[in-house]
């Protein structure tokens, strides 16, 4: 089967339009096309409709182009490689695509934020990750600028005020909530327009946590990252570290021993249980329902105890390095810990059913916050909110690493799109990660755990299925050190989706619907 | 019914004994319990601000009020106020972005107040320390009173700070 990237270049050159396809040894194709085909490779593009675009980013002084290089990755979910369109600019101007692509929207400006690089034509120019504390000037992914401490005055800013939507009219009010929230969340700044109860609008302001990690692992050994790809999300850091170990893994052509790859799925499938029990149960508090709540709870604290006696982590850190594991986790703990699935199992569904048997907690689930189907691919939607809205796609499946293409996966679908789907969805994936996990320990290779893995430049991109969707990872290394590196997490585009969602609920069921989508702040603003 | 209470009386526990950490915990929780009864007579408010943490340290202070903790048996209670609270909980490095908001939220609490610094980053700024977007600890900008290490500390952890926290206060201003 051709891949994306031979097709688009069968396409273009149809057409007469030049263009470099180079394959790269870890699955994706990087098509590099010139600036004045743009408009055009963008419309065939567009028209083709499986094609949803999932990141975008520059890079300064990529390979032997001196300047700016754009990437834009497409992606198929019935097609495992990816597809990396490299437009190299000659100054400081570029083309905006967020009319016809509206995740583009946020990756511009991410990108105008970083390197000062204009889009034309873009419908929303306002600054993302850097506040009104940051001068209008300051570009801080650019070369010329070594990162350091900065003395910014935090009381009179000398950014550009950021303006919000204005809304207006008879009885029409607006909620500023945030960035400091009344619950021990992360921040992030929440502005409702509201007619008496019920939401007609809601625009989100974040990057309140921004901390540079990309800037932070420029000219870094690649080998001492894993430490700010475990901190982009605490409770994430098992699918990033492994997103990252693996990026470096391809670029250095390194072969993983079996045994460390089954580990790992260990400890990812055991992030998705903790993160997801920790979402149900506070979807229930949200609805005020302890008695559910705790029950999971309750199961949570055991699974990060179980992280915490075979990796030292109850977040699972420090363990997963490129090349394999730091250390082995012994088999007997494994064991022991496939024999506490079989009770987790049984007492999870009678906490399922708990929740499942009260009207109100059933009442206030059902057709809160909906999330359209048509939202999904235009916006990059991934993971159970996806899924709950009859998108069945999963990194997992459509773009297989590690063992996954052998273990038994199941992929739970519902079109509903409300609360109570996000909430079934993520009780079948539990019961699918519990599954796995107990296929895996019954079929444990015994042997090395950890391959030497050398540091050869390169780049390359990989994508994992974390609890939260899909993330992506895009690392450049040259001259031995780490020269750029990019990060998309699933928070960066499901965010979108709650603004939709909220739409039509009242103020109250807020919280609830954000915890029903679990949307990392951290993740968001790196 | 009577099945049911049969079952909860001789039947398996639910919430049962883990580890032995969890002995120790609330033989320090009873500690720090009469520290609290004593100092700020029984119970004491926390109000948590995240500045720029990766969310680990939250979801264990989150913890710290399930079913295996309950830390308000001890007196504890995190508020949504920092005009309620005695206690600033304080998680990650201070970001440019979170720096004026962190400071309005101090001004708010009443004072006298304390503040504790928790995890790596919050104390010394980890491993942001060099970044352009922090600025660092968070002392840099607030009076920490007891900085509790860890990436993230586990619940035990942070409440050893707390109880370091009674123990210097009582050193202070003896009652």
């Amino acid at each position: 089967m051709n891949t994306l990237g031979i097709i688009l270049k069968q396409t273009l050159e149809a057409r007469n339009i030049k263009c470099l396809l180079r394959k790269n040894n870890s699955g994706e194709d990087y098509v590099c096309i010139e600036l004045d085909s743009f408009d055009e490779t963008m419309l065939l593009i567009k028209n083709q409709q499986l094609l949803r675009l999932t990141a975008m980013w520059a890079a300064e002084d990529f390979e032997d182009h001196c300047g700016f290089t754009l990437f834009y990755v497409f992606e198929n979910y019935n097609v495992p490689e990816l597809l990396a369109l490299e437009v190299r600019l000659k100054d400081k101007r570029a083309p905006s695509i967020a009319l016809d692509f509206p995740v583009a929207c946020y990756f511009e400006r991410e990108i105008k934020d970083g390197f000062g690089i204009e889009f034309e034509g873009a419908f929303d120019t306002r600054r993302l990750f850097l506040h009104e504390v940051y001068p209008d000037s300051f570009h801080p992914l650019l070369k010329s600028f070594k990162n350091q401490a900065l003395d910014l005055n935090h009381e009179e800013p000398k950014g550009t005020e950021y303006i919000f939507k204005e809304v207006a009219g008879e009885g029409i009010y607006q909620i500023p909530v945030g960035p400091v929230h009344a619950g021990i969340i992360e921040p992030g700044h929440f502005r409702f327009g509201a007619i008496g109860e019920t939401i007609f609008n809601m625009e989100i302001r974040h990057f309140y946590k921004h901390r540079g990690l990309e800037k932070l692992a420029e000219n870094r050994n690649p080998a001492d990252c894993v430490v700010i790809a475990e901190s982009i999300s605490g409770d994430e850091s098992v699918a990033n570290a492994t997103a990252y170990a693996m990026t470096i893994e391809k670029i250095n052509e390194c072969i993983i021993p079996a045994r460390a790859w089954q580990l790992r799925t260990v400890l990812l499938e055991m992030e998705r249980i903790y993160s997801h029990l920790g979402d149900m149960a506070g979807m229930q508090v949200d609805v005020a329902y302890p008695v559910g709540a705790s029950m999971l709870f309750i199961l949570r604290e055991e699974i990060l105890r179980y992280n915490a006696l075979m990796t030292g982590s109850r977040f699972s850190k420090g363990i997963i390095t490129p090349g394999g594991l730091q250390r082995d986790i012994g088999t007997e703990k494994l064991k022991d810990f496939k024999v506490y699935l079989s009770d987790f199992k049984s007492r999870f569904e009678e906490a399922l059913k708990t929740a499942c048997d009260s009207s109100w907690v059933i009442d206030r689930f059902d057709t809160t916050g909906i999330v359209k189907q048509e939202l999904v691919s235009p916006l990059n939607l991934s993971g159970p909110i996806a899924r709950a809205s009859g998108a069945t796609i999963d990194t997992r499946r459509s773009h297989p690493y590690g063992i996954y293409n052998k273990v038994k996966l199941s992929l739970p679908s519902k079109i509903e799109g409300d609360v109570l789907a996000r909430f079934m969805i993520k009780a079948a994936e539990i019961k699918n990660s519990a599954d796995i996990i107990n296929g895996i320990i019954d079929d444990l290779y015994e042997g090395p755990f950890l391959s030497q893995c050398s540091n050869d430049d390169g780049y390359s991109l990989t994508v994992v299925e974390a609890p939260r969707g899909q993330n992506l990872h895009w690392v450049y290394v040259k001259n031995g050190v780490i020269d750029r590196y990019k990060v998309r997490t699933a928070s960066f585009c499901n965010w979108f989706a709650i603004e939709h969602a909220v739409i039509g609920n009242i103020v109250p069921d807020f919280p609830v619907i954000n915890k029903s989508m679990n949307l990392s702040y951290a993740g968001n603003d790196l | 019914m009577i099945i049911d209470l049969l079952r909860n009386f001789f039947g398996k526990k639910i919430a049962q004994d883990f580890d032995p950490e969890l002995a120790e915990f609330r033989k320090i929780g009873f500690e720090l319990k009469r520290h609290i009864d004593n100092i700020f007579s029984r119970s004491i408010a926390i109000r948590e601000v995240d500045s720029g943490s990766d969310n680990a340290a939250e979801i264990e202070l989150n913890n710290l009020g399930t079913p295996h903790y309950d830390i308000e048996r001890f007196g504890l209670s995190f508020v949504a106020s920092p005009r309620h609270a005695d206690i600033i909980v304080i998680t990650g490095a201070v970001t440019h972005n979170m720096a004026l908001a962190v400071k309005k939220t101090f001004e708010a609490m009443p004072q006298p107040g304390f503040v504790i610094a928790v995890g790596d980053d919050a104390c010394d700024g980890g491993i942001y320390k060099d970044s352009y977007a922090v600025l660092g600890g968070a002392d840099k900008i607030l009076p920490v009173d007891i900085k509790i290490p860890g990436n993230p500390p586990t619940p035990l952890q942070i409440m050893k700070g707390l109880l370091a926290l009674m123990e210097a206060i009582k050193k202070q201003k003896p009652r």
